[in-house]
């Protein structure tokens, strides 16, 4: 029995002979939440639409709680899910669209509706039409339709999309809390890298059909770019310093004016603001600068 | 399956289309009672239920329902919410059912609503001549024909799966409802699946030299390959999302 809630072996999509998702081997483990970066068109959407059987794979295989998902169709009524703009009959109210929802499910509960949809923040609304919806709204109500059922799967893609910062600041807390407290599985992707890097335990990177690589976050962590910026009155006399301890110009270190950009010995860099000073040198800044993970996905994705 | 005709009920609230739909089936009577009142025409229930359910099944019943096709399974590709109700899970040959039998639900309202409205209308032209047998045989009429038309609707279930967007049902079901006014009266009328329920239902067929098996056939025929094109695309093919 495999450990992962998610798995996937070598699952592809090809339109025509448009190969839009290329062998994609994910590892999604329970209790995680799963970050999926990639670019507009990386094949993000399509991997999640066939691992909800939305769309179906030209070859591989999708494995859903350790089970294949071909034979096992039950798996999917552990899942909640959001792909893209949430989907509602725009004459209803938020009430009837879940309860349509959970109708059809055989899981109807007036009192579990009324309480996701507080969870949101959508309870006020009640005699509004999903038609009058800001997109904010719609997205809510996306999150409260694929949490309403307690399922131990979230698949959300762009969940956050049209959200203010508040509503992004609430569905996160509210997605950290499900994870944490509920041990809800969640495989998330966005455009927001942000958003990725605050909440998700490992991420994945796609592009042009491929997932790159599957990071957690004390791997990204270890490799984020980082460097220490010096400002200093007299950058010759710091980079004699740095010379005289056998630091290399534009290997270890690099200088532009008064700044001083130092990569390695970054655990060092208390020593050598003491030595500057006792050369006479003024420090004005110490900066530990590190690389986010937008600069990150950049040079990786540049890279592969 | 029940629950799911339910829900189909629910999500018809405050819908535009519903009523207007009914406006549809209402309208043939309401036509006839102008037509009687201001040229005296047809002065008994006989004859109005005969007219009515003439122009409604033959042409009225052929437009609205390309509306009602297209509105029932295009709507959940027009509002996003067919991967909402897949993903609840729902099957995907389940969820074609209840469309079908939605459909069929529906179909038989707008029928009680014509007859009933015939029947009110006819009162309130002071026509001669009503019986309780004259309006159950005009509903059965019309009930059959309706039903028939139904099954032989099952092509424009592929089609609004296809097309979404209800501005080409529009122009179907208007274009369909003249081409069975050009038929209606020719040879091969009893050859042509949209025509040949109201000359079944109201016994029309008797008067052309084709056999009513010949139309009966044509008319499953239709339904069958209307049903399996539908499941085959609606099973086979990619939610677009």
């Amino acid at each position: 029995m495999s450990d992962y809630v998610i798995e996937t072996n070598n699952l592809s999509k090809k339109y025509s002979k448009n190969l839009v998702v290329n062998s994609v081997n994910m590892h999604v483990e329970k209790g995680k939440i799963y970050g999926l970066l990639g670019k507009n068109g990386a094949g993000k959407t399509t991997t999640m639409c066939m691992l909800l059987n939305l769309t179906y794979p030209s070859s591989g295989d999708i494995f859903l709680f350790g089970k294949n998902a071909r034979r096992y169709s039950n798996v999917y009524s552990n899942i909640g899910s959001i792909i893209e703009t949430p989907g509602f009959y725009e004459n209803l109210t938020a009430y009837e669209n879940l309860k349509v929802i959970a109708k059809i499910r055989g899981d109807y509960d007036p009192f579990r509706i009324n309480s996701v949809l507080k969870m949101v923040n959508l309870d006020t609304e009640k005699s509004k039409e999903f038609r009058d919806f800001s997109l904010g709204m719609k997205q809510r109500l996306g999150i409260a339709a694929a949490i309403m059922h307690s399922p131990e799967l979230l698949i959300l893609d762009e969940p956050i999309n049209g959200l203010d910062p508040f509503g992004i600041k609430e569905i996160r807390q509210l997605l950290k809390r499900l994870s944490h407290e509920f041990g809800i599985t969640i495989l998330i992707s966005s455009h927001i890298l942000s958003e990725i890097e605050n909440i998700a335990d490992v991420i994945g990177f796609m592009d042009g059909g491929v997932l790159i690589e599957e990071i957690t976050r004390e791997e990204l962590s270890e490799r984020l770019d980082k460097h220490v910026e010096f400002e200093v009155s007299d950058a010759a006399m710091a980079v004699k310093i740095f010379k005289a301890l056998e630091l290399k110009e534009n290997e270890d270190f690099t200088v532009s004016e008064n700044t001083i950009c130092l990569y390695t010995h970054l655990n060092l860099r208390d020593k050598f603001n003491e030595l500057f000073v006792k050369a006479g040198i003024d420090v004005r800044k110490v900066n530990l600068c590190e690389e986010n993970l937008e600069e990150f996905f950049t040079r990786f994705v540049s890279n592969n | 399956m029940f629950t799911f005709i339910e829900m189909e009920f629910l999500k018809l609230k405050r819908s535009k289309i519903f009523l207007l739909s009914l406006l549809g089936a209402v309208l043939p009577p309401l036509l006839m009672f102008i037509a009687v009142t201001s040229f005296d025409e047809g002065q008994t229930f006989e004859a109005l239920f005969t007219n009515v359910n003439m122009y409604m099944s033959a042409m009225f019943a052929v437009l609205i329902f390309a509306i009602i096709i297209s509105y029932l399974f295009g709507r959940e590709y027009n509002e996003h919410t067919l991967k909402t109700m897949l993903t609840i899970p729902v099957s995907r040959e389940k969820f074609l059912a209840s469309k079908y039998i939605m459909f069929l639900v529906w179909i038989v309202i707008l029928t009680v609503v014509t007859s009933i409205s015939t029947l009110a209308f006819g009162f309130a032209a002071g026509l001669d001549g009503f019986s309780l047998k004259i309006f159950a045989d005009g509903f059965a009429q019309l009930l059959y024909a309706n039903v028939l038309l139904f099954l032989s609707f099952s092509p424009f279930v592929f089609v609004s799966l296809f097309i979404t967007n209800m501005v080409p049902a529009m122009i179907g079901g208007a274009g369909l409802a003249l081409v069975n006014l050009m038929v209606y009266g020719q040879n091969w009328a009893p050859f042509v699946p949209w025509v040949c329920p109201y000359l079944i239902a109201s016994g029309e067929i008797a008067e052309y030299s084709t056999s009513i098996t010949v139309s009966y056939g044509v008319i499953l025929t239709t339904f069958v390959i209307g049903l399996v094109i539908s499941y085959i695309y609606f099973t086979k093919t990619d939610v677009s999302i």
